[in-house]
């Protein structure tokens, strides 16, 4: 009985990772053929894979559409750790009561519907003319950035034994210095999780990216999209620039796994 | 200690406040600026506004496409959360014992949820595409089935939630498998001296243990899947006719391609007394 589960229960977790599997190795090999090649009917396994998609991508003016998403998701990443982090270890030593609701506050947030703040912010932003600028777009994505790293940080900081920082107060330290010199330091790790999320949360995000931007500050999802939406499919060329877009992802599978359970479920585990 | 207290009485609001005014800026202040929208009529091509109180709620909750939407969103919600909890709790059972290479497959199962829904809904597209796609124009035709499926209105139904499925199902999955590992082991050790079977220790002490975490899982993909826009967006940008016309695709079409502002707005607050609504009865009945 047990060996025969035993039995299904790997054949289960084979198919979904096949399943999980086929559709990136089928974009992989969709970005390695030529456009004719892609439009062969039914298509072919066997082809001679080339680079030109690639080529087109680095050569096609979509660069400044990598360099927009980068610029908008590193900032996010600076902001969230600048401003969440002090505020991470305050909502951490805090008494309790206060504390509860504040984080519940801060983690209510996440489940705001984006399409209820997409549009007062579109109208306010357009308001001051700021539409389809980096700065408008990296607003709208800190709504779901600083929440997160201040939520990560948080019960981080819970789980830091508060010995050290108390005797270090005692012997006249600020809590800007405990921060500084004590708290940091032993969250180097975590801080890199944090970083790395925050990057790929903002680096995905399609909504706010797509209503508030058009051409100058446009980025990668929001291109990939509006490509998706013209007749003439170049599916080799939308195939690169997604597998160009999977690299955050498997960056943070790779280096971020203390961080990935608590931060894509965002407080539904705790 | 009390001097220690003492001394930092100034010292969580100091280091709190940045990030609260920041968020109480651009969560607080757009949330009360869409109730105030959603009270005003404001089409962005053209130069008329005024305040024209209720009468956006009643364009909207009027229309009958506004119905049909949130018929369309309660199937995709109910048919994408079903699926990924059946699932995602499989996978929590099946990956919660040890064995070699349960390290990368775990990665494997999550990367999904890590990749943006825009690349998911194009490759889904892509692989279902009736000329060129592996399973539109492959294997679904060898099975027999060779209706386009982005072109049928059922069809493209099941697509996107199938689509869906595969991004994400590993919340699930995470969520479940954090919950199983907290369950006491000796609980099963227990069970085993009892004679137990393992069918009997799954449905008598793993499920009964789990429902909790399937509630608080279940609320927040229903929420999720309510507000899913990019990967129906680039699959069917809401087609075939109104087939996959979600609640945030409609209220995308009514602000942003008709640039009527305050009955988007309207729509936006429905959307969110509803997921309100939903929630609160959800966590309420099971939770008694």
């Amino acid at each position: 009985m047990r060996r025969l589960s035993n039995w299904l229960l790997g054949g289960f977790i084979s198919v979904y990772a096949l399943f999980v599997l086929v559709p990136i190795v089928w974009l992989a090999i969709g970005s390695l053929k030529t456009r004719f090649q892609s439009l062969r009917s039914p298509p072919t396994l066997i082809f001679q894979p080339t680079f030109e998609a690639f080529q087109k991508v680095l050569a096609g003016g979509v660069g400044h559409v990598f360099g927009n998403s980068v610029t908008i998701a590193g900032i996010n990443v600076m902001l969230a750790l600048l401003l969440g982090i002090p505020a991470a270890y305050a909502l951490s030593r805090m008494r309790r009561p206060a504390r509860k609701n504040l984080a519940f506050w801060v983690l209510s947030i996440r489940l705001a519907p984006a399409f209820g703040l997409v549009i007062p912010l579109y109208a306010f932003i357009r308001g001051i003319g700021l539409i389809d600028t980096l700065g408008a777009v990296v607003v709208a994505h800190m709504t779901i950035t600083l929440p997160l790293a201040i939520w990560l940080m948080m019960s981080y900081f819970d789980d830091l034994p508060v010995d050290i920082e108390e005797a270090a107060i005692i012997d006249g330290a600020s809590r800007l210095g405990v921060l500084w010199w004590v708290i940091i330091p032993l969250s180097g790790p975590m801080i890199v999780a944090v970083a790395l999320l925050v990057f790929v949360f903002s680096w995905n995000e399609f909504l706010f990216a797509f209503i508030l931007t058009s051409s100058e500050a446009q980025t990668v999802p929001a291109l990939i999209a509006s490509l998706a939406g013209t007749m003439n499919f170049d599916w080799p060329l939308m195939s690169a620039i997604s597998v160009t877009a999977l690299l955050p992802a498997f960056i943070v599978i790779l280096f971020a796994q203390r961080a990935i359970t608590e931060g894509l479920t965002m407080g539904a585990v705790k | 200690m009390v001097s220690f207290a003492r001394r930092s009485a100034r010292f969580p609001g100091v280091f709190l406040a940045p990030a609260i005014i920041t968020l109480a800026a651009i969560v607080l202040f757009p949330t009360a600026y869409l109730l105030y929208l959603s009270f005003r009529h404001w089409v962005v091509t053209r130069p008329e506004k005024y305040f024209s109180g209720l009468a956006n709620y009643g364009l909207v909750l009027g229309s009958s496409t506004f119905w049909h939407s949130a018929a369309t969103t309660a199937v995709f919600v109910a048919a994408s959360c079903l699926v990924t909890l059946v699932l995602g709790l499989a996978l929590a059972v099946a990956l919660n014992r040890r064995f070699r290479g349960r390290g990368v497959i775990r990665a494997l199962v999550v990367l999904p949820l890590l990749i943006p829904p825009v690349v998911a809904g194009f490759t889904w597209r892509f692989l279902l595409n009736r000329e060129i796609g592996m399973l539109g124009s492959w294997i679904l035709p060898s099975l027999g089935l060779n209706a386009s499926m982005l072109a049928d209105p059922n069809l493209a139904m099941v697509s996107i939630v199938i689509a869906d499925v595969w991004s994400r199902t590993s919340f699930m999955f995470l969520i479940l498998i954090a919950a199983l590992q907290s369950i006491d082991m000796s609980l099963y050790e227990a069970a085993r001296i009892d004679g137990a079977s393992s069918r009997q220790e799954f449905t008598f002490i793993t499920l009964p243990l789990l429902v909790p975490a399937i509630i608080v899982g279940l609320i927040f993909r229903a929420i999720e899947a309510v507000n899913v826009f990019d990967l129906i967006y680039v699959m069917t940008q809401g087609g075939p006719g109104t087939a996959t016309q979600t609640l945030s695709l409609y209220g995308w079409r009514v602000a942003f391609t008709s640039f009527d502002i305050g009955r988007g707005a309207a729509i936006a607050v429905v959307m969110v007394i509803f997921a309100i609504i939903g929630t609160t009865l959800l966590s309420r009945r099971v939770l008694r």
